[in-house]
């Protein structure tokens, strides 16, 4: 069986859930766009000859319900011959969908597949908008239910990471984020996005509103250390997590377009990347967020790599306390992980992560000339996931 | 023509303007707040490249001034989305609007000068007929007259608010020569019936009635401190609540109102009252003097009388000032036998004649301080009022007091009260002793349920005006109270209509009132149309009496608790399944059972001051008496096809998991224990009661049928408990709720979920009430619950363990 190759990949600006530039555009719509700028940047590829769509998704209900996978193909390749498929597993959705793609195509089951992953924050509460926790289990082992915020508040108690070291931490990703978007970094993973606005004027006259999103809106100009210093934890009453030191709430898209060594070649395309390998562990739920030390050691394995080996690391940076206790433990070098910032900065659209984080790694990697990187992160109900991806070009 | 208010201007967003317009918006009106244009950028503004033609700019004073006044606690606003309700705006841009008001208030800075320019503008917008008054609490109503148009005089007049206008109850109303009668009469009514207030009609004197008086009363204690040798820990002690006086007695208040603003109108008195007899005492003191001097202003300037500090721990103190070295001092225990020995004395007229007795120096500041009152404002008749009434309306409704002077004076009796002030030197007026010698010995007179008072011209009772057709337990008390027991009373409130009173300590719920209810129940099916329950005590009820709770759980008499638990919870049902319409009128604190009854009313008329909440938390326990029932009752009700259940289950159990406490009738709505198109609410805490009664014959003329009691409330079962759980160990893994709270909600939950059923089912009022017992009587059982109730009773405190 042949390679599978990463040959194209574009994500959308993450906006801001509830006030950004996206939050009343639709899940579906934004993949959609997304897509559409992926085929164009492809143009010899006829788009009949795609085998599937695999869209991540970490709520996947109301706007992003009804399998918005199979949605999302027909709206994005305008084609009712290409299938579609959604994928949860929280916050490693974008990733595990590569893999999957990459697992079909060396199984020989496909040649041609779209994956990535597309969250809209704004359209719905954190967890969905009806939960149901199992009544024995919340007896019994209530911590399956934590919300996040309280598995960092844990993570922070457990591997004693201080709320200064949180804060520092928090304002050096806004700093590398910032930095990043003066420098245009960005611009390579980009798909700029229309957005048209209908909205009532102060006379509750109709009017309409045509905007491109095409830049993040997470970072914050002015913050610093002392400002962060000064919010309150939210999720303990004693605890050191804050607003300020934990991922933004975001809407995004993400899409890499993964083909068969043979369709490669009859394409006569170029292949940018390939993941190499994909590892998902499982921790204990309360600590939820230490998952990627051991995913990475996992992955890393699968590859027959050293951790040295590595260049470059996109940690999801779900919280500072989560990052922190994961570079410690893991042993990571804290200055090739997120050199152009990460969630707390540039927001984290929870089942589009993983496929953000491969098409910015991939950019990164081509703009440094170097060759290996990872994508890790922590994922809900205890759980880590870590994807190599090898730079080809 | 009937003159209607639905939009009103005020003009100036001062504290009092921005107040103001917040209370307009709380009784339903439209209102527009203008106030100047900012004569200069702020730094902000400069930065962001604005000028002073920027829409923000331009109306940058009065935004700011109501955004920091809706912050303001207590809340002037009933409902937060009130506010939507004003719109401002500036003088220079949007005077027009007052074209379109029906009411016109002016409270800018108290300057003539700027008053006149203001008015000139309001001349060129303001339509014929419109009324206009100001707020002013110094200038004479008659000098705002000076070119003004016919048609603006005959529509203008004083209307003067205290603050917070919210909370404060009296509203003057000050006529000038020229205000035509019919827009006195209009101020009058609409102030008592639609704003909420007591509205006293003033002469046009200076300061009007209540701060003449009351600023002599607070100049005069100023200057008894020194011939007494008295602490401002003392006097405060000794004119707070053992007197009818709110907590902040005398110097608190004078910290709270801010001693410039008290010192401008005594200033103003001592040079507008020239043959006043006491002007001398309107002179400042030298320690006032030096304390304006050091801006100790009070809460403004965050010292005056009291200072709040923190020690070392960061624990905060309050230091009083020691008027003789003006050097801050740990505040000192007061300590006098006559307070001691009022102690157990609820009633405030037994306490102030007890008071007043005093063989002690307790006793000699009272006999003096009040021989001063008691000559002063007998001297004031008729120079600033002819009626002896309005001097006590005035100050009852602007400084909080429960006694008027001259109805203290009645409780010590004319007599004695003569002799007390001629033992002090001081000299009433001539009609006192003329109303002595023709053998009149008291200033009100209560007959038949009717208050008159002492009409001094004429020397003869009058029905104190206004009063015709309220219904005012304290009246009817005396005569038509047909069956008590020591904690409460069946009052005929005639027409058919009974009244049950609760008059236990804080009015709480107690084995007596649950049978005055049950009789009051009883006696109405019997042979009336129905029944209404409500009070006049400071609040409507504290809620159940934990005391006798603690008392049985602690002897572990868990049957004879259960047996009172069911009594309450049956007696709740009643409430609700009884042959008569039964309406509650709570006011103020209705907490835990005080709650749980008007949740079970069949309909309530409230009070829009209602603080009310199922509080049982606190205490370690959940509502007991039906409330928890009810909010499953009330949860099943609000549920449509397709709502997402446990979304709702989750903001109820909040409600109660967070003892949430409404800060108004309103909010009462938003959080579930009131119900929109059933229950009502009052402004008027004078009119509540009539209403209240009106609503018993209402229902009852439109044939009242007790509701059948039906097996439908569904549950949720085990798809609500989990979140339940969850939740629960969430907070307390979060450190927001101890492991007790965390029982205790799991409790609340389960019986908020009908208990642990495989599928939503329908279930009986009286299977969640059973449950709910069961949960009620567990929790007492445990050592945590009972701390609680132990702390809240003696302390007063709510322990969190």
């Amino acid at each position: 069986m042949g390679q599978a190759y990463i040959v194209q990949g574009f994500r959308s600006a993450v906006g801001k859930a509830n006030r950004g530039g996206f939050r009343f555009y639709r899940p579906d719509d934004l993949a959609a766009d997304v897509i559409k700028h992926l085929m164009k940047a492809v143009p010899e590829l006829d788009k009949d000859r795609i085998d599937d769509v695999i869209v991540g998704n970490a709520s996947p209900e109301a706007e992003q319900g009804l399998n918005v996978g199979r949605m999302i193909s027909l709206m994005g390749l305008n084609t009712d011959k290409v299938p579609g498929m959604t994928v949860n597993r929280y916050c490693s959705s974008g990733l595990e969908t590569i893999a999957i793609a990459k697992a079909k195509i060396e199984a020989g089951l496909a040649d041609c597949i779209i994956a990535g992953g597309v969250e809209s924050m704004s359209c719905m509460p954190m967890g969905g908008w009806r939960i149901v926790p199992n009544p024995k289990v919340g007896k019994d082992n209530p911590t399956y239910y934590w919300g996040m915020g309280l598995t960092a508040e844990a993570v922070a108690n457990q591997y004693k990471v201080s709320r200064e070291d949180q804060d520092q931490f928090a304002f050096e990703s806004h700093m590398k984020a910032l930095k990043a978007i003066e420098n245009g970094t960005f611009k390579d993973d980009i798909a700029p996005i229309e957005v048209t606005r209908i909205f009532l004027d102060d006379n509750e006259k109709r009017q309409e509103q045509k905007f491109i999103v095409d830049t993040d809106e997470g970072p914050r100009k002015g913050t610093n250390v002392e400002a962060l210093g000064k919010l309150r934890p939210v999720f303990a009453a004693d605890g050191s997590v804050t607003a300020g030191n934990s991922s933004q709430t975001s809407d995004g898209a993400a899409f890499v377009l993964v083909m068969s060594e043979k369709m490669v070649k009859e394409l006569n395309l170029e292949p940018v990347a390939r993941l190499v390998s994909y590892k998902v562990v499982g921790v204990e739920p309360r600590i939820m967020g230490i998952g990627p030390v051991d995913a990475i050691p996992g992955a890393l394995n699968m590859a027959g790599l050293k951790m040295n080996d590595l260049d470059l690391v996109e940690l999801n940076e779900a919280f500072a306390s989560q990052s922190l206790a994961v570079i410690r433990e893991t042993g990571l070098n804290p200055d090739i992980v997120n050199v152009n910032g990460g969630a707390i900065a540039l927001g984290h659209p929870l089942g589009c992560t993983g496929a953000k984080l491969t098409v910015q790694v991939i950019n990164e990697l081509r703009r440094r000339k170097q060759k290996y990187g990872v994508v890790t992160m922590c994922v809900g109900t205890g759980q880590g996931a870590a994807g190599v991806i090898e730079l080809l070009k | 023509m009937n003159r209607r208010i639905r939009k009103v201007a005020v003009l100036g967003s001062g504290i009092m303007g921005s107040r103001i317009a917040c209370h307009l918006a709380n009784i339903g009106c439209e209102v527009v707040l203008l106030d100047i244009v900012p004569f200069e950028l702020n730094d902000k503004e400069k930065a962001q490249n604005q000028s002073l033609e920027t829409p923000s700019v331009r109306n940058r004073i009065v935004n700011d001034s109501l955004t920091s006044t809706l912050k303001s606690n207590p809340s002037p606003i009933y409902r937060k989305s009130f506010a939507d309700r004003i719109k401002t705006g500036n003088f220079d841009d949007n005077m027009n609007l007052i074209a379109e008001c029906d009411w016109i208030i002016e409270v800018i800075i108290e300057r003539l000068d700027l008053k006149k320019v203001l008015f000139d503008k309001v001349e060129q917008f303001r339509k014929p007929g419109t009324l206009i008054s100001s707020n002013t609490s110094g200038i004479p109503i008659e000098m705002m007259l000076a070119g003004r148009s016919e048609d603006f005089q005959k529509y203008f007049c004083g209307t003067h608010f205290f603050n917070p206008p919210r909370y404060l109850k009296l509203l003057e109303i000050i006529p000038s020569s020229k205000t035509m009668p019919e827009v006195v009469d209009f101020f009058m009514d609409y102030g008592k019936r639609f704003l909420g207030k007591t509205t006293v009609l003033c002469k046009d004197t200076p300061a009007f009635i209540a701060n003449r008086v009351g600023v002599y009363s607070i100049m005069s204690l100023f200057h008894a401190v020194k011939d007494l040798d008295m602490t401002v820990d003392e006097i405060d002690k000794l004119t707070g609540p053992v007197l009818g006086r709110p907590k902040s007695a005398t110097f608190r208040t004078c910290d709270v109102v801010g001693l410039d603003t008290l010192v401008h109108v005594a200033n103003g008195l001592k040079e507008n009252c020239p043959n006043d007899e006491a002007n001398d005492l309107f002179q400042l003191p030298d320690y006032i003097s030096k304390m304006v001097e050091n801006n100790w202003l009070g809460s403004k300037s965050k010292q005056g009388f009291y200072k709040k500090v923190k020690d070392a721990n960061g624990k905060s103190e309050i230091l009083s000032l020691n008027l003789k070295t003006l050097e801050y001092e740990p505040k000192q225990r007061v300590n006098f036998p006559t307070l001691e020995m009022t102690k157990p004395v609820d009633d405030l007229k037994e306490r102030t004649k007890m008071l007043f007795a005093g063989k002690d120096k307790a006793g000699e500041f009272y006999r003096k301080a009040f021989s001063g009152l008691f000559a002063y404002v007998s001297n004031r008749i008729p120079e600033i009022t002819d009626d002896l009434f309005k001097i006590d309306d005035a100050l009852k409704a602007g400084f909080g007091w429960e006694l008027g002077p001259f109805e203290t004076w009645d409780i010590i009796g004319l007599e004695k009260g003569l002799k007390m002030m001629a033992a002090n030197g001081q000299k009433p007026a001539q009609w006192v002793a003329d109303m002595q010698s023709a053998g009149i010995s008291s200033f009100y007179k209560l007959e038949n349920g009717v208050r008159s008072y002492y009409d001094i011209p004429s020397k003869s009772y009058k029905v104190i005006p206004g009063s015709e057709g309220l219904v005012s337990l304290a009246n009817l008390k005396d005569s038509n109270t047909i069956w008590k027991n020591n904690d409460c009373s069946i009052i005929d409130l005639g027409d058919g209509v009974l009244n049950l009173e609760f008059h236990s300590k804080m009015n709480t719920i107690g084995g007596e009132v649950i049978a005055g209810i049950n009789k009051a129940i009883g006696m109405a099916e019997e042979s009336y149309k129905g029944l209404v329950i409500s009070n006049e005590g400071q609040n409507f009820s504290a809620g159940a009496n934990v005391g006798l709770i603690f008392m049985m759980a602690v002897e572990q008499e868990y049957d004879e608790l259960n047996f009172a638990i069911k009594a309450f919870q049956d007696t709740m049902m009643r409430v609700r399944y009884s042959s008569v319409p039964v309406v509650v009128a709570p006011h103020n604190m209705a907490l835990g059972g005080g709650c749980e009854m008007c949740l079970h009313a069949d309909k309530v008329v409230a009070h829009a001051e209602l603080y009310m909440g199922l509080v049982e938390f606190g205490v370690g326990l959940i509502p007991g008496g039906g409330g928890t029932k009810e909010f499953v009752k009330r949860l099943s009700e609000e549920l449509n096809e397709g709502d997402i259940k446990i979304n709702r289950l989750r903001d109820r159990f909040l409600t109660i998991g967070q003892a949430k406490v409404s800060t108004s009738a309103y909010e009462a709505f938003d959080l579930g224990y009131l119900r929109e198109g059933k229950d009502e609410v009052v402004v008027s805490r004078d009119h509540q009661l009539k209403v209240a009664k009106e609503s018993v014959i209402q229902m009852a003329d439109e044939g009242y049928t007790m509701p059948a009691q039906e097996r439908n409330i569904e549950v949720m079962g085990q798809e609500g408990l989990g979140i339940v759980y969850v939740g629960a160990n969430s907070m307390q893994a979060g450190n927001y709720i101890s492991e007790h709270d965390q029982y205790i909600s799991e409790k609340l939950g389960f019986v908020m979920c009908g208990g642990d059923l495989s599928e939503n089912e329908k279930v009986s009022e009286q299977y969640l009430l059973d449950l709910e017992r069961k949960a009620f009587l567990d929790l007492c059982t445990k050592k945590k619950t009972l701390e609680r109730i132990q702390s809240i009773l003696t302390k007063g405190k709510i322990l969190r363990n």
